[in-house]
């Protein structure tokens, strides 16, 4: 068992380095990460204009009135996060490469409003905002990449303007992206001009049909799902922090899949998804974080016995009210640790399959693409996730229920374990 | 004054740890400034630390953060994963030291 898993180790850590110190993928995380504050505010402001009852109380005109007057805080944020995205993954690139990382994230813009078109229907002179979420997301991070690496390129064949000395810094600074930035954007014009005479007419539509759609219709089904919850778990039992290393790929498709939920929620149309970013992050590493570990957290004051795993329950219990649980994983311990394997993987592909159904099925409503930061707690998370539904609380509380009963025997064998060691010692 | 950077994945578990080390520097009566940050502040805030210190689950940035602690000068290591997981500010707060210490 000990070389198999030192073998496992030797392959999973290669890759986690790889995935993780990768310059795109890290660009693309932090690009989130610049995104997230500004996604989370439109999200909290679609929480409070769709307030439960509040429609009920209040006459329709009064409501409708309400709910336009916030509008604009997600229409601004939320629904066009791909904006944002582009900025932050061209400005992490740039900096990447030493070089003023501003013009990396203005480059970035630039490039993708040009593939883009720039009509909706009949009006001119206009940026379709659906381009700038769910829809453009693939392309926006394509020609985020591609252009910092063109931009990159011109500024390191130094065919830049030279401007004389005692040109004070920030004159010649900003001469000295002329150059790189003309020839970038005039390649994006090039490339648009020549997809306008393709079937696919606009880049956009071709990023969209030959490879955002297939990956996202890859990545929204329950069998890809079922795959990267196991790889997550599998990382995570070897000790590394398997969410950050999936979420870098997986993010644009989870996120994609979630502005599209958005935008129906917003419409007041069906939800197409089920599984979305909210999907991983509430209803997965909502429950106590990864594994789901609040519930072996109650567990061990239920039924714990041994001086460890109740010493573990005190210490690791509060953090995991907001999900972290490194203690837990790191305390009782789940890495390594042959005991807990089972509970370990099953349990979270359970709760995935559950989840998956009755959300398919409708009992509990989809997430409604309203990002909820992953620290909140069990119950107000799934409230908030569906858009203020108390089913999607509901459903955490019986998934908790379900993790409690995968665990319980192996824990008791773990505690007894324990128990035993410390009579003895 | 000893300068404790530790690094995660967003410095949330690895605060945890921080305010038991420093409930551990205070025991012991040692002047410390211990800190957590995420992985992508971890390079700049180097530079003001004395030694780094990166949690378990993100060993993997081991090699990556290791050839700019060389330049600024400072050792790293990562963070014993039972020490890690009992929260043990003592037992990582002498790590944090002897490897000041041995750097000298």
């Amino acid at each position: 068992m000990n070389k198999f898993m030192e073998v496992l180790e030797n392959i999973l850590l290669p890759i986690a380095e790889k995935l993780n110190n990768n310059r795109y993928l890290a660009a693309l995380r932090d690009g989130f990460m610049v995104a997230l504050p500004l996604i989370i505010f439109g999200s909290i402001f679609v929480v409070i204009a769709n307030f439960p009852f509040l429609d009920k109380w209040i006459s329709p005109e009064a409501y409708t009135a309400y709910q336009n007057a916030l509008g604009p805080a997600s229409a601004a944020t939320l629904s066009i996060m791909g904006l944002f995205v582009i900025m932050g993954i061209g400005y992490k690139l740039t900096q990447h490469y030493g070089l003023e990382a501003i013009y990396g994230a203005v480059v970035g813009v630039a490039s993708f409003l040009i593939l883009n078109p720039q009509e909706l229907g009949e009006v001119t002179g206009v940026i379709p905002t659906a381009i700038l979420g769910a829809q453009g997301m693939f392309l926006g991070i394509f020609t985020a990449f591609l252009s910092a690496e063109l931009y990159r390129f011109f500024v390191k064949k130094n065919w830049t303007i030279k401007m004389p000395p005692g040109v004070p810094d920030s004159v010649s600074r900003s001469f000295s992206a002329l150059i790189p930035i003309t020839l970038t954007l005039t390649i994006f014009l090039i490339i648009r001009i020549l997809f306008s005479f393709t079937p696919f007419d606009t880049v956009q539509n071709f990023i969209y049909t030959i490879i955002q759609e297939p990956l996202t219709a890859l990545g929204s089904s329950l069998p890809a799902t079922i795959v990267v919850v196991l790889l997550i778990q599998l990382f995570w039992f070897f000790g590394l922090h398997g969410q950050i290393i999936m979420n870098s790929v997986l993010d644009p498709i989870w996120y994609a899949l979630n502005d599209q939920n958005f935008s129906a929620f917003q419409a007041g149309t069906e939800l197409p998804n089920v599984v979305t970013k909210q999907f991983m992050d509430t209803f997965l590493v909502g429950m106590g974080g990864t594994g789901m570990t609040l519930g072996v957290v109650i567990l061990i004051f239920l039924i714990g016995k041994s001086r460890q795993t109740k010493e573990l329950g005190k210490l690791g219990g509060p953090a995991g009210i907001f999900n972290v649980n490194e203690p837990i994983i790191f305390g009782l311990p789940i890495i390594m640790n042959p005991l807990v394997l089972i509970p370990w993987l099953l349990a979270p592909v359970v709760v995935t399959v559950i989840t998956y159904l009755t959300m398919s099925a409708g009992i509990v409503p989809k997430p409604a693409g309203i990002i909820v930061p992953w620290t909140t707690p069990i119950g107000i998370s799934g409230f908030l996730a569906t858009g203020n539904d108390w089913r999607g609380a509901a459903l955490q509380i019986f998934n908790l229920l379900v993790v409690m009963a995968i665990w319980w025997p192996f824990l008791k064998v773990l505690d007894k374990n324990y128990y035993e060691t410390e009579k003895q010692g | 004054m000893k300068r404790i950077l530790l690094a995660c994945s967003s410095g949330m578990s690895t605060s945890l740890l921080v305010s038991k080390m420093k409930d551990a520097a205070k025991e012991k009566g040692i002047e410390a400034e211990i800190w957590a940050v995420a992985q992508d502040k971890a390079q700049t805030d180097m530079e003001r630390a004395d030694v780094l210190l990166i949690g378990p689950q993100m060993r993997f940035l081991k090699k990556k953060l290791a050839v700019a602690a060389e330049t600024v000068g400072i050792p790293l290591d990562v963070i014993d994963p039972v020490a890690y997981g009992r929260i043990d500010g003592l037992a990582v707060l002498n790590k944090a030291l002897e490897l000041i210490e041995n750097n000298k």
